[in-house]
């Protein structure tokens, strides 16, 4: 019924600029590209870690909370709310996932109690914006001190008493149960020790992502394609989006806005939650004060990034995730073969520009670019550790702001909505 | 007695503590002690300094005031609170940790009256005293150990953050182990760079970096960073490697129970007999301005054998300890 009005007026013509439409094929010949690359900058350089099994896995466990808290985002903005209060909730997450796996001596009672922890902090935004219409950013900042303060108050009162906890940390967790393909793990391993171009490098990946994965790392990743499942392909997903788009259209249509941004908000604190819940009980194995971060405001900036949608944000916490893993194991040897693979990167963006678009100064300026970056790699022997401990930043601000250079945010992102008024 | 000859213009308390060594009249000292990031229960650093805050409230009876720093803070926080500490009669005052360098410099000079004391910055002003440590001396000796452990040849260092402070324990360590076993293969890795500080609280982020460096063959691993070390016992338990703390003694503590097994030695830092030195130096008038240096030789630093990982080693250990007491070996600090 949406459709109806909208091209009757215009002259048909063909669509202005075809839309690209990332598929699953598209998809896995890219990451296959990649994986060349990686695999040529690793035979030239030495630096075996690129595309180790080590730091695949890695690269997946310091995804994961990012992701999470990306999704959080994406739930509640697309509701209209804006979640600047991930990063509270995050800490939420920590700190409640650590209690409930040592209450319950499980640790998935603490991933069910990450997510509730999360969901307070979710609530108190949904009364501060939705009921009382509170500023969302005031609201937001609000938690994030709040989860702060209210954590290392619970933490004297609970974790204190503990043996082997104090005022800032858990005695240590139960462990997260681990997942691995059988059968294929020692081949794999064998195969990658032999640095075989190419081979060893698919080992190396594909032992990363099936070997001792935990159960956690599985549910998240689930989550992905889920949020996106609910939110573009049910009546309830429309309904959230719409909330996020035209309040007002909405509520004439009689979808009670202020439920459904309530549930979306929520959800939001749940994950953020749960992204805390996986940091305290996978990713360290004990809660430790601060220790997120700022992991909660990484994946609400990869969540923009992704343009407001689940496919970007992942790809953006997978990038961060991969990078910080590359230069938190083997710093600066791995980050400069990464430095071969964004000048052979940006050498095949020039030459695309070149042929298929016909932009000669473009592909100019990035062809500058590859040869600008291929110089500091050939003089250099490696990155100086200053440089290394922010590569992530960089690098996942460079793709994601060169991908998606037309970011829309839902229309009524951030604005109060009041019931009755007409926007 | 002795006390008035240098307590200056706060002599009415040294006076009253200097007379008789008794209790009551020392109770009149009440100590401000400000933590830096992290504070009591971090199970390091702050704790250490903790204890023996709490072994002068015991044996010197002194009063205390204790106040935390939190994530991020600036220095006008760090500021505000020594002030508050100063302003409130709190004397002496005790910054705990680095980050308050610029703080004390500014503050001391506003209450010339009041005695601070920072720990790990050597900070200058008339009424500042410096309690400093050989932390070097101390990784040396873990050096040693580690080199000596290693089956591999290959060993790891984890920094919390690459702060100077910090580059002295990847300075001795290295030192030690290149003097056990020349041709050792040494990996680094700070955590994060300053201004950001939250490596010396990210256990995920200690995992990961120690996970790269067994993976990358070394065997045993020495962490100063914090609450991050939690992570490096962590991986060291997963990858069946060796593990070195730090600060405390850390195969000790309740906290890092679960870790017992892969920790085969701490450098101990002794910031507990530090503070409690100044407290008692400073209840008996003789507290002293300018740098206080904790090393081997005054046993401000060494290694812990807890566990008895290290047994085999320990003569060797020992002969190096003895060199650097004497002079024979100096260990860089940077």
């Amino acid at each position: 019924m949406t459709v109806t009005g909208v091209s009757v007026g215009r002259p048909l013509e063909a669509p202005p600029a075809r839309r690209f439409r990332l598929t699953l094929p598209i998809l896995l010949a890219g990451v296959a590209a990649l994986v060349v690359l990686l695999s040529i900058a690793r035979v030239v350089t030495g630096a075996n870690d690129i595309t180790s099994g080590g730091t695949v896995s890695a690269a997946l466990g310091l995804a994961v909370p990012i992701g999470l808290a990306g999704l959080g985002g994406l739930w509640s903005e697309r509701s209209g709310v804006v979640n600047i209060g991930l990063e509270g909730m995050m800490i939420l997450g920590t700190w409640f996932g650590a209690w409930g796996s040592l209450q319950f001596h499980s640790p998935w009672a603490g991933v069910i109690a990450g997510a509730i922890g999360g969901a307070l902090g979710g609530a108190i935004h949904a009364l501060a914006t939705v009921t009382f219409g509170v500023d969302h950013i005031i609201a937001g900042v609000a938690i994030n001190i709040v989860g702060l303060g209210f954590t290392q108050y619970l933490s004297k009162l609970f974790f204190d008493g503990m043996p082997g906890g104090g005022a800032k940390q858990s005695p240590g967790l139960p462990h997260m149960p681990t997942l691995s393909v059988p059968g294929i793990g020692e081949p794999l391993r064998t195969l990658e020790a032999r640095h075989w171009f190419l081979l060893s490098d698919f080992a190396g990946v594909l032992r990363g992502i099936t070997q001792d994965v935990s159960s956690f790392t599985i549910l998240a990743i689930l989550l992905v394609p889920l949020s996106f499942y609910a939110l573009w392909r049910t009546a309830f997903g429309l309904r959230v989006r719409a909330c996020g788009e035209r309040p007002g259209a909405a509520e004439s249509l009689g979808v009670n806005v202020y439920l459904y941004k309530w549930i979306a908000v929520l959800i939001s604190g749940a994950l953020a939650g749960l992204g805390g819940a996986f940091l305290s009980i996978v990713a360290a194995g004990i809660y430790r004060d601060g220790q997120t971060g700022g992991r909660g405001y990484i994946g609400l900036a990869a969540m923009i990034f992704g343009n407001w949608r689940p496919g970007g944000l992942a790809g953006g916490a997978v990038l961060f995730g991969y990078t910080d893993a590359l230069q938190l194991r083997q710093g600066g040897t791995s980050v400069h073969a990464l430095l071969l693979v964004v000048a052979m990167l940006l050498a095949a963006v020039a030459v695309y520009q070149l042929v298929r678009q016909r932009r000669n100064t473009a592909a100019l300026i990035t062809a500058i670019g590859a040869i600008v970056v291929f110089a500091v790699f050939a003089v250099t022997d490696t990155v100086p550790e200053q440089f290394t401990s922010f590569t992530p930043h960089l690098t996942t601000l460079l793709v994601l702001s060169l991908a998606s250079q037309r970011l829309r945010m839902p229309a009524a992102d951030g604005i109060p909505y009041r019931r009755g008024q007409t926007i | 007695m002795a006390a008035a000859a240098c307590g200056g213009s706060d002599s009415p308390t040294t006076a009253s503590t200097g007379g008789a060594s008794s209790a009551p009249a020392a109770a009149s000292v009440k100590v401000g002690l400000a933590y830096d990031i992290g504070g009591r229960g971090d199970g390091s650093f702050n704790d250490a300094a903790a204890a023996g805050l709490d072994k002068a409230v015991s044996e010197l009876k002194v009063d205390k005031k204790e106040l935390e720093a939190t994530q991020g803070e600036t220095d006008a926080q760090k500021e505000e609170r020594l002030r508050l500490l100063a302003s409130g009669g709190f004397n002496p005052v005790i910054a705990v940790g680095f980050a308050y360098s610029a703080a004390v410099t500014k503050v001391a000079a506003e209450f010339p009256d009041i005695k601070f004391a920072i720990v790990d910055d050597g900070a200058k002003g008339a009424n500042i005293t410096n309690l400093l440590f050989a932390e070097e001396q101390g990784s040396f000796l873990v050096g040693v150990a580690a080199a000596l452990k290693s089956q591999k040849g290959n060993v790891g260092f984890v920094g919390g953050v690459d702060v100077p402070l910090i580059h002295k324990f990847e300075a001795g360590f290295v030192a030690g182990a290149k003097a056990a076993k020349p041709d050792i293969k040494i990996q680094k890795k700070y955590l994060t760079q300053p201004p950001d500080f939250s490596g010396f609280g990210d256990p995920a982020k200690g995992k990961t970096a120690a996970q790269g460096m067994f993976d990358a063959g070394a065997d045993v691993v020495y962490q100063a960073a914090g609450g991050s070390g939690a992570g490096v016992f962590e991986a060291a338990k997963a990858a069946g490697g060796m593990a070195i703390g730090v600060d405390s003694d850390q195969a000790a503590l309740p906290a890092y129970a679960d870790d017992k097994d892969v920790i085969i030695t701490s450098m101990l830092k002794k910031v507990d007999v530090a503070v409690f030195d100044f407290l008692k130096n400073f209840a008996a008038g003789t507290v002293k301005a300018g740098p206080a240096i904790y090393d081997l030789k005054a046993g401000g630093v060494d290694y812990s054998t807890t566990g008895g990982k290290i047994d085999d080693i320990k003569s060797k250990i020992d002969e190096y300890k003895q060199k650097i007491i004497s002079g024979e070996i100096t260990v860089p600090s940077s």
